[in-house]
């Protein structure tokens, strides 16, 4: 049911990943994270072997999610685990203020005329956008139209939830808050809500768990991002993405080179190969649908949006706002979910 | 003297280990937990005054207890027979048994428990066999429940009591057994009263692996009971990798290491108090 490679993604998801980099410092290597599942997918087997080709260089995927990778870059205190970081807004701002981004400069891309403007800073650089929305089982529920069906039956009895600790989540709680009169900064109205249909609801489970409860049929509805829908879907699960008539969120993962790395130079190779034609073009199709931000790349029918254009048009959340309240709302959730 | 010097000397190399990779982090740990804020710059007892000024927080570390008290109960009801039927069987057979209870140990945790997934699902083993002998007519809940979890901590955690009990039981003097019916014991009463005095030591030292190691079961806690289970190891996590307050997960962490061990010593006295009873 589950390969080695998922197993290794949760395990590392899990907390278990320190011990993968540190070995790999050696001329031509770099330790780069990726997240579990659909992007550890993708980077393993279609960038890792580019890079080889292309610069010599071993790449070490390391599979953490944004908020896990802040956390041991943390704690390495300025021996960094990892040379380059690939993250979503909110740990993004949180790396900032931490001072955990090598200072970028953009020149050093050959495919910098490739992205649009402002897709590089001195912080970082855009690979790709992600979509959130919901992810249903056609099989076992009829399509649900927006967040609130989630919070009816069918769906409800089959929803898998998980809380605050990624960007997918704290945004789908946020606009199923907003369906119930919360904002941005007020989820109170939304874990009511849930917490109503909380004694029906299929699974509470953490965030790298719930693809695999998806595939088991432990949950059949659940907000996710394409990339997952994409990913399951590939593996033959029965699975279809739905953008909320309220609209579904988007936003850019970045990827930055970590302070302190003796690997800069290919740090700068593996980011410029990131965002040049052929990765981004290896990556837009199916199985993967990753939106691509090379302007050479044309997105395919079947994605969310025809062009990155389209993004203003989705759900943007101010990540700076919501980072300070996040702590209290994961404590509140771990209140209001217990058992 | 010169011996006794040689052998304080001998215990150095671990010694130095202990106090660097154990010792020192722990100080470390305890200093941190005196701080008031996640940037760790103010002293003062504002995390602790915190952790434990939440009421939630007790129900966490009595759920974790909890915990780790019943799946104690499922493995020596499940391991203690199971090491009697060992001491009966033939050396082997016994090589054998040592094989099948030791096997799990050789997998991984995460691959134990992902496997317990798909057991305990809702399309899994144990629901599609009910359902097709009609046992049932709608999928029961055994993931993200608490017996779910207890039933897989059994398994995931039945070596550690297995093995010490055995090694204990299999030194107990078969002949004690032939002289207490020879006396006119019954079965049970030779059991009760010769036995188990006897297999005490391995089982308490059993008990005390098993609780440790399902107290702190953070893969299994999470992946099979979800997140409305919330224990100790949920807590740490999250304080330490999710919001980064590191005081916080610092106080968290020394709460389940103390009352864990509080437990563990209770267990541990009890253990020496068995063993009086049986060599007095």
């Amino acid at each position: 049911m589950f390969n080695r490679r998922q197993l290794l993604a949760g395990a590392a998801a899990l907390g278990g990943a320190s011990l993968l980099p540190s070995l790999a410092h050696a001329k031509g290597s770099l330790v780069a994270t990726t997240y579990p599942g659909s992007w550890e997918d993708a980077y393993r087997s279609v960038v890792a072997p580019m890079l080889k080709k292309k610069d010599d260089i071993t790449l070490d995927l390391a599979p953490l999610f944004a908020m896990d990778q802040i956390g041991k870059a943390k704690a390495a205190r300025g021996a960094p685990p990892f040379d380059v970081f690939l993250l979503d807004p909110g740990p993004r701002i949180v790396a900032i203020e931490g001072g955990l981004f090598d200072k970028f400069d953009p020149k050093k891309l050959s495919n910098l005329s490739k992205i649009p403007d402002g897709f590089a800073d001195e912080y970082g650089v855009c690979v790709s956008a992600q979509v959130v929305g919901i992810a249903y089982n056609p099989k076992k529920v009829p399509k649900p139209t927006g967040w609130t069906d989630l919070l009816k039956d069918p769906w409800a009895s089959r929803l898998g939830l998980t809380g605050f600790q990624t960007t997918f989540g704290t945004s789908s709680i946020i606009e199923i808050s907003k369906q119930f009169g919360g904002s941005l900064t007020n989820i109170d109205p939304g874990l009511v809500e849930l917490k109503k249909i909380l004694p029906k609801v299929a699974a509470v489970g953490l965030p790298a768990a719930m693809p695999g409860l998806f595939q088991q049929g432990q949950c059949d509805v659940m907000y996710t991002n394409t990339q997952t829908v994409s990913t399951l879907k590939g593996k033959g699960v029965d699975i279809e993405f739905v953008k909320p008539e309220s609209g579904a969120i988007a936003f850019y993962t970045t990827m930055h080179v970590a302070k302190g790395t003796e690997a800069v130079e290919n740090a700068y190779k593996y980011l410029d190969l990131v965002i040049g034609k052929d990765v981004q073009a290896a990556l837009t199709p199916e199985p993967y649908n990753f939106l691509p931000v090379n302007k050479d790349v044309p997105l395919t029918p079947d994605m969310p949006m025809k062009s990155l254009d389209e993004m203003a048009k989705y759900i943007n959340h101010d990540w700076a706002k919501i980072n300070p309240l996040r702590a209290a709302w994961i404590d509140k959730f771990n209140k209001e979910m217990a058992k | 003297m010169r011996s006794k010097l040689a052998e304080w000397q001998l215990a150095l190399p671990l010694g130095l280990a202990f106090a660097a990779l154990f010792l020192a982090p722990l100080l470390l740990l305890v200093g941190v937990s005196f701080y008031n804020d996640e940037k760790i710059t103010q002293l003062g007892v504002g995390s602790w005054s915190g952790f434990f000024g939440d009421a939630f927080n007790y129900k966490v570390i009595v759920d974790t207890l909890l915990l780790g008290l019943k799946t104690i109960c499922t493995t020596v009801v499940i391991g203690y027979p199971l090491a009697l039927v060992y001491m009966d069987l033939s050396p082997r057979l016994q090589k054998v048994l040592i094989f099948v209870i030791v096997m799990p140990l050789l997998l991984s945790v995460v691959v134990r428990t992902f496997a317990w997934i798909v057991v305990l699902g809702r399309e899994g083993v144990v629901n599609s066999v009910l359902l097709g002998l009609g046992i049932i007519s709608e999928p029961l809940k055994l993931l993200q429940t608490e017996l779910g979890l207890v039933i897989s901590l059994t398994q995931i955690e039945m070596p550690l009591m297995l093995l010490p009990l055995i090694s204990v039981m299999s030194r107990v003097d078969p002949n004690l057994r032939d002289a207490s019916a020879a006396l006119g014991a019954s079965r049970w009463r030779t059991l009760f009263t010769v036995i188990l005095p006897l297999s005490m030591p391995g089982l308490v030292a059993g008990c005390l692996l098993v609780f440790a190691s399902s107290t702190t079961a953070f893969i299994s806690q999470t992946v099979i009971g979800g997140v409305r289970l919330i224990y100790l190891p949920l807590v740490i996590w999250q304080q330490a990798l999710v919001v980064y307050h590191w005081p916080l997960a610092a106080v968290a962490s020394l709460s389940l290491m103390i009352s864990v061990m509080t437990v563990i010593a209770a267990l541990s006295w009890i253990g020496r108090r068995s063993g009086g009873y049986v060599n007095g």
